[in-house]
């Protein structure tokens, strides 16, 4: 209650403060002052000289840098006042004046003002540190020249800075051009997430920013703007973190905690958090990412997932470390470091659904099945990445290793029934399982190359080794009841308890090589230029050993199933040599193009065998296949100097699908009726043959970008492994597989992103869309047919960002798809729209407003029309000195109507899904952030 | 042999070799200047110059090309090499485009190795008539001053050269000269044409080409009839070249910020290193570029490998005053219509190449277009009346236009 009337007070205080600000000035009071500033020992004018004004007080009033003529020209400046006027440059004494625009006038030339250089002999007491200074190309911001309050960040400095803007997605522009990389002492910040970065070093612990353009020599006008902060002395040692709580009606609930650690070489996050509320990120980046100190800013992100099925009560902790062996290595080649993170999540959730499809038989016969399902699931994971990174002069190595394991258990029951034509039940399924399983998976990659282009006659250019391993393990242990009722012929009613237990081992090895440049090898450096060749030889290895022990209830006590029961073990080696030749053109006009021209054809021979050990002896199936796998690339690239990049490549290629022993000879098992697999021991190999276009443009102008990206792609299967079902009255379906041609699909993905920059606010247009289409040969009932399936999508997007004031986010999309059965003559379509609204309003530093609305229509052309709307609103308010302590309190879905509808069209089926979803809440959640950065600090590396 | 009597007659053959197949530089004349170039001044760009002239190259279809890499003043003509196009294009004194030798058009024969391909060119006179000839990987190519096949040479000697007393001498850079069954390679060649005779200077084995690497400028600039300077990597002397002499003129002294370890060319640890050292101590100047004396002023260039743009590389000496003024540091003016006369500081043109050349007391650079828009875009508020090529140049011209010559005639009293 009192947060309450704290915020009241707040908003009242606010507007009757900006109104005053509204009352409109009555005379003209502000002025220009302009000036040339020389060095008359050396005879010059500076160039990038500091001028500043300050107010009588020592605030700063403006800054700027001298322009190529010496020239500074200030306007807007207040007539009447005392004011005074300070030029500095890097070796020269401070000039100092005061000066004041007399009224009456609204003009005051200082014209040429004389700096003279610093001598060695006079050391000069510096009195005031220029707010920024100009030094070997490099543009620096002293923080110190900026009074702040004591607790504010990095990003409230920049916010003081002119011609800088911290925009509302975390980019940062310096005269509109945008910075690419953002550094602390040289190197990237806990994964370099700008907003991290900013807004948790606090602007006491720098020194200074130091901005310089890193682009190509030959191309100047290309933006390539780095930032770094260079932190205080002893300020390279720091914790911040976060510790948060949360309590809201229903009983949900939300803790999590953090805390990051830096030294010079070492950088350490350690992170935890649970709660109900759908927010269990899957990766430590999210997490970290979301948890840390945050200005307000105008996006709106980390919110409850919705969209989540199922009522989920997560934990998750974890951390990550990266160290660094050259931690002033700034050359890209001289470089190592690891760095490794530790995940931990674990997840119950309750899902209850309900599923409702339509089977087409023949014209005019179709079938209808109901289900009900309920499931209670528990999984826990463990995972450990980590990777090595060792790059010296002409030698490149990388290792990385993934390391997962997790448990899981469920419980599910479930209800189904079939119905004919007339709405007449016809079967019904009754069922419930249990499944517990632990999984741990090993992955281990090395990539070695040598590089050696240095050395231009030398003509061994270079090597690529690679190589993956990768084992897994996993056992299940799994019970299923079944209970199968045929209401038109009870003598095929049946009953099942099985149990399964299952191990599946595997290993999997691979190795590829490259030898590349072997023109310059065998024919010299100067012959047959343009022209290039590699040598390429890929090995895959593949062992699994699959083990199933199933035992059926029989009376009361449980007898081995000898015909599920099995142990199949799987040899698989796929042997791929090629040789690739290319040739390059390119074209080059200095300072206007660069044009280049790519051709590579790739000749290379798949040799696979695969030889499958079973105790059943029709899976005694050992085979090869030998297959063509010829692979073509154009790709063209047209560089313009400082305006756009665009780039086009056209790739053919070919992938062979060997048939797996499940594929060709599968044990049938007879639990659930209404899916049996069989298989077909003729199968042969499936050969993919695609045909993929990608464009891009990337725009490097300063503003007003335009920039695109599509990608298109067709693909035609040989002998694709196609389904042929035999579905009963009963919807009961037989899976057989077969070989067919005529299978084909094609797929665009476009996004296109527009931006408009004005002074103080940036407009953004995007749009993306999404069309897939793919034609499937199937037999249904032994009728050949083919299954047309389409599904678009297209979204518009309007992002209005008012300096870190407010943002407006619009959204509209339209998605539909499309089922279409040749010979059974039935079409099943869906449509789905969606608008979206958000917006973000920051009244004060301390206290800032979001919502965001988003309207749902679901149109399916059987069945009804679903409407829903989310409406999410949220009020933060920070408060103690450093605004380090933060109250929110948020209202999600506030009309609730969260749902989750599902629409799935198959090749002769079309599904409707509902799910049981996180609903309606209130929360009320405190937060503290600590931070400290500098050497009295507990850390200690 | 005792070794006592080995080592004198090593030596005597030493010497013998020395003393009379290297010619002795005459050092009696040499001034030493300490010179540091960071507290070089700045000047007026009409404190420098008495004429600053911007010539805008012709942008057609069939005259474009990327930049200049080598500029020769034929008369009323200017051609110009460009190597991304590999032509060699002719443009009136205005600017106006008038033809090209298109790269894809020189003649390959059947036994050559490759297909010609320019990689530079030259103009000569031989027997009272001027000709361009075209280097390629198989031979020189001889064409007409507009442009037009004549003949194509085998063996011809690449290296340049420059003639005083009328054509009598020529000073020639890397050759071997044959005495007997020997031949020597010297830096510098000096032929008397009258006296029939070669002399070499400054001995250089060519093996060192292969075992060790080598980064310099240098070379030779003539600034008189019969005056030029010769400088080479690694060091830090001017030499004079006179019909009469090759002589020891300058001797430079840097801040020991810019200066070569004094074993760069004896201690090992340098060979092959040489590149890595320059890198790591990038301030480091490893040799004097194409220098000239005009009036009393010393134009100077000293390279080194950092690219900062505030390193003063380009100076002005006054041998006189010994004032010392920078080339980035002049200021335009009015005479330059307020636009800078080189692309320092934004463009790598001068630094990369210096001046393209010296003609009848002007000096030559060129900009691109990327740079000249650049230039009018920051001088806006200057309120400039351009002279008519420079008008109608950006009133026609863009961003992409061909680069744009900047030809300036220093004052030499």
């Amino acid at each position: 209650m009192r947060f309450l009337l704290v915020l009241a007070i707040g908003i009242l205080c606010l507007f009757t403060s900006s109104s005053y600000a509204q009352q409109p000035a009555a005379a003209p009071t502000t002025g220009t002052i302009k000036g040339i500033v020389r060095d008359t020992v050396h005879n010059y004018v500076l160039k990038s000289a500091t001028v500043s004004l300050y107010r009588a007080d020592s605030s700063v009033l403006n800054y700027q840098l001298s322009n190529n003529y010496g020239e500074f020209k200030f306007t807007n400046v207040p007539i009447g006042q005392i004011l005074r006027i300070d030029i500095s440059n890097v070796g020269y004494q401070t000039f100092r004046q005061k000066i004041t625009i007399p009224k009456g006038q609204s003009m005051l030339d200082l014209k040429t003002l004389v700096i003279n250089p610093r001598t060695d002999t006079l050391k000069e007491v510096v009195i005031n540190i220029p707010p920024i200074t100009y030094n070997n190309d490099t543009l620096e911001i002293n923080a110190a020249a900026f009074k702040l309050d004591s607790n504010a960040t990095v990003e409230d400095l920049l916010k003081k800075v002119p011609n800088i803007t911290v925009w509302g997605d975390g980019i940062i522009t310096v005269n509109g051009k945008e910075v690419k990389s953002l550094l602390v002492n040289g190197k990237q910040f806990f994964d370099g997430d700008n907003k991290v970065t900013l807004q948790n070093i606090p602007k006491n612990a720098l020194e200074k920013i130091q901005i310089f353009n890193n682009a190509d020599r030959n191309n100047p006008l290309d933006s390539n703007l780095v930032a770094n902060l260079k932190l205080k002395k002893g300020k390279d040692r720091s914790y911040f973190g976060k510790i948060g709580f949360g309590y809201g009606t229903n009983n949900h609930y939300q803790i999590d905690g953090n805390i990051n650690l830096t030294t010079p070489k070492l950088q350490l996050s350690v992170i935890g958090a649970t709660n109900d509320v759908n927010k269990t990120p899957n990766d430590i980046n999210t997490l970290v990412r979301n948890s840390t100190f945050k200005g307000v800013g105008t996006s709106i992100e980390y919110q409850p997932d919705f969209r989540q099925t199922g009522i989920n009560k997560g934990t998750v902790a974890g951390a990550k470390m990266n160290y660094n062996f050259t931690p002033d290595s700034k050359e890209w080649n001289n470089k190592s470091s690891l760095s490794a993170d530790y995940y931990f999540k674990n997840i119950e959730s309750n899902n209850t659904g309900k599923n409702q499809s339509i089977t087409t038989l023949s014209t005019n016969n179709k079938l209808f099945s109901f289900s009900e399902n309920a499931s209670v699931n528990n999984s826990e994971s463990h995972r450990l990445n980590s990777q090595f990174n060792y790059y010296k002069k002409n030698h490149q190595l990388d290792i990385s290793e993934t390391f997962n394991t997790d448990n899981s258990s469920s419980i599910q029951t479930n209800i189904r029934n079939a119905s004919d034509n007339n709405n007449q039940i016809t079967s019904t399924n009754n069922g419930s399982s249990t499944n517990n399983s632990d999984n741990q998976n090993f992955n281990l990659r090395a990539n070695y190359s040598y590089n050696n282009y240095n050395n231009w006659k030398q003509r061994f250019k270079g090597i690529d080794v690679g190589y993956n391993l990768s084992m897994n393990n996993r056992n299940t242990d799994r019970n299923e009841i079944t209970a199968f009722r045929d209401l038109l012929t009870p003598t095929l009613n049946r009953d099942f308890n099985r149990n399964y237990q299952t191990n599946v081992k595997s290993f999997n090895q691979n190795i590829n090589l490259t030898l590349r440049d072997l023109k310059s090898l065998f024919f010299g450096n100067k012959n047959l230029s343009n022209f290039n060749a590699e040598l390429s030889a890929k090995l895959d290895l593949d062992n699994n050993k699959n083990n199933n022990q199933v035992q059926d209830l029989n009376g009361s006590t449980y007898q081995a199933n000898n015909y599920l029961s099995n142990n199949l073990q799987t040899n698989q080696t796929v042997f791929t040599p090629g040789v690739s030749i290319s040739k390059n053109f390119s074209k080059n006009l200095s300072n206007r193009y660069n044009k280049s021209l790519r051709i590579k054809l790739t000749a290379a021979q798949q040799l696979s065998y695969q030889d499958n050990k079973s105790i059943k002896g029709f899976q005694n199936i050992n085979r090869n296949y030998n297959n063509f796998v010829p692979n073509a690339s154009i790709s063209y690239s047209n560089y313009q100097y400082g305006t756009h990049q665009t780039s086009i490549s056209l790739n053919y290629n070919t992938q062979i699908t060997i048939p797996t022993v499940n594929q060709l000879a599968p044990l049938t098992d007879s639990t659930n009726l209404y899916n049996l697999q069989r298989g077909n021991i003729n199968l042969v190999e499936a050969k993919t043959k695609s045909l993929n276009l990608n464009l891009y443009r990337y725009d490097m102008r300063n503003k007003n970008t335009l920039n695109f990206n599509a990608n298109a792609s067709i693909g035609l299967i040989e002998d694709a492994i196609i389904d042929s079902s035999f579905i009963d009255a009963r919807n009961r379906r037989n899976n057989y597989l077969a070989n067919a041609n005529g299978s084909k699909y094609a797929r665009l993905y476009g996004d296109i992103r527009k931006s408009l920059k004005f002074k103080s606010a940036e407009l953004k247009f995007g749009y993306t869309t999404n069309f897939n289409i793919n034609r499937t040969p199937n037999y249904l009932n032994g009728v050949f047919n083919f299954s047309t399936n389409t599904s678009t999508e297209n979204k518009i997007s309007t992002n209005f960002t008012f300096k870190d004031k407010f943002a407006l986010e619009g959204t509209q999309s339209i998605a539909t798809s499309s089922s279409k059965q040749q010979t059974l003559n039935t079409t099943y379509k869906n449509t789905t729209l969606t608008s979206g609204l958000s917006a973000n309003y920051n009244f004060t530093k301390k206290f800032s407003l979001n919502s965001n609305i988003s309207f749902n229509n679901n149109n399916p052309s059987v069945g009804e029309t679903i409407n829903f709307t989310i409406w999410n609103a949220e009020a933060n308010y920070r408060f103690t000195k450093g605004n380090n302590a933060e109250i929110k309190l948020s209202a999600l879905d506030l009309l609730k109507q969260n749902r989750a509808i599902f629409n799935y069209a198959g090749t002769n089926t079309f599904t409707t899904s509902t799910r049981n979803v996180l609903q309606q809440y209130f929360m009320v959640t405190l937060s503290y952030y600590p931070r400290k950065f500098g050497k009295a600090t507990p850390v200690k590396k | 042999m005792p070794l006592k009597q080995i080592i004198p007659l090593f030596l005597f053959i030493l010497c013998y070799t020395q003393v009379f197949s290297q010619a002795k530089v005459d050092s009696t004349d040499m001034v030493t200047l300490r010179i540091d170039p960071q507290s070089a001044r700045g000047a007026a760009v009409s404190q420098v110059f008495d004429e600053v002239k911007f010539i805008p190259l012709e942008t057609t279809k069939e005259s474009l090309f990327g930049n200049i890499a080598q500029l020769k003043i034929a008369g009323n003509k200017y051609i110009i090499y460009d190597y991304d196009t590999r032509s060699i294009l002719l443009f009136s004194d205005e600017g106006k485009y008038i033809s090209k030798i298109d790269a894809t058009k020189l003649q390959t024969d059947k036994e050559d190795k490759e297909k010609a391909q320019s990689y530079g060119f030259r103009t000569v006179n031989e027997e009272g008539k001027d000709y361009i000839i075209i280097f390629t990987g198989n031979n020189v190519q001889y064409f007409t001053m507009d442009g037009k096949f004549i003949k194509k040479v085998k063996n011809y000697s690449y290296s340049d050269e420059i003639a005083m007393s009328n054509g009598n001498i020529l000073a020639k850079l890397g050759m071997y000269i044959k005495k007997g069954k020997d031949s020597t390679f010297y830096k510098l060649n000096i032929i008397n044409k009258i006296k029939k005779d070669t002399v070499g200077y400054f001995k250089f084995d060519t093996k060192l080409y292969e075992t060790d690497d080598w980064y310099g400028d240098g070379g030779i600039s003539q600034y008189a009839p019969n005056e030029a300077f010769w400088s080479t990597f690694y060091d830090y002397n001017l030499f004079k070249i006179t019909p009469e002499k090759v002589s020891l003129a300058y001797k430079f002294i840097l801040p020991a910020i810019n200066t070569l370890p004094k074993d760069f060319l004896t201690n090992p640890i340098y060979v092959k290193k040489r590149f890595d050292y320059f890198e790591k101590n990038k301030k480091i100047i490893h040799g004097l570029g194409k220098s000239y004396l005009l009036g009393d002023n010393l134009y100077l260039r000293f390279s080194n490998i950092f690219w900062d743009k505030d390193q003063k590389k380009n100076l002005i000496y006054n041998i006189k005053t010994s004032e010392l003024l920078s080339f980035q540091d002049l200021e335009p003016d009015s005479l330059s219509s307020f636009l800078p006369i080189t692309d320092s500081g934004f463009g790598y043109d001068f630094e990369n190449r210096g001046f393209l050349a010296f003609e009848d007391g002007k000096f030559y650079t060129s900009y691109s277009s990327l740079a000249m828009f650049a230039f009018k875009e920051r001088s806006a508020d200057k309120a400039v009346k351009y002279p008519p090529l420079l008008e109608n140049y950006f009133k026609t011209g863009n961003r992409k236009s061909n680069p744009v010559l900047v030809v300036f005639k220093p004052k030499t009293k």
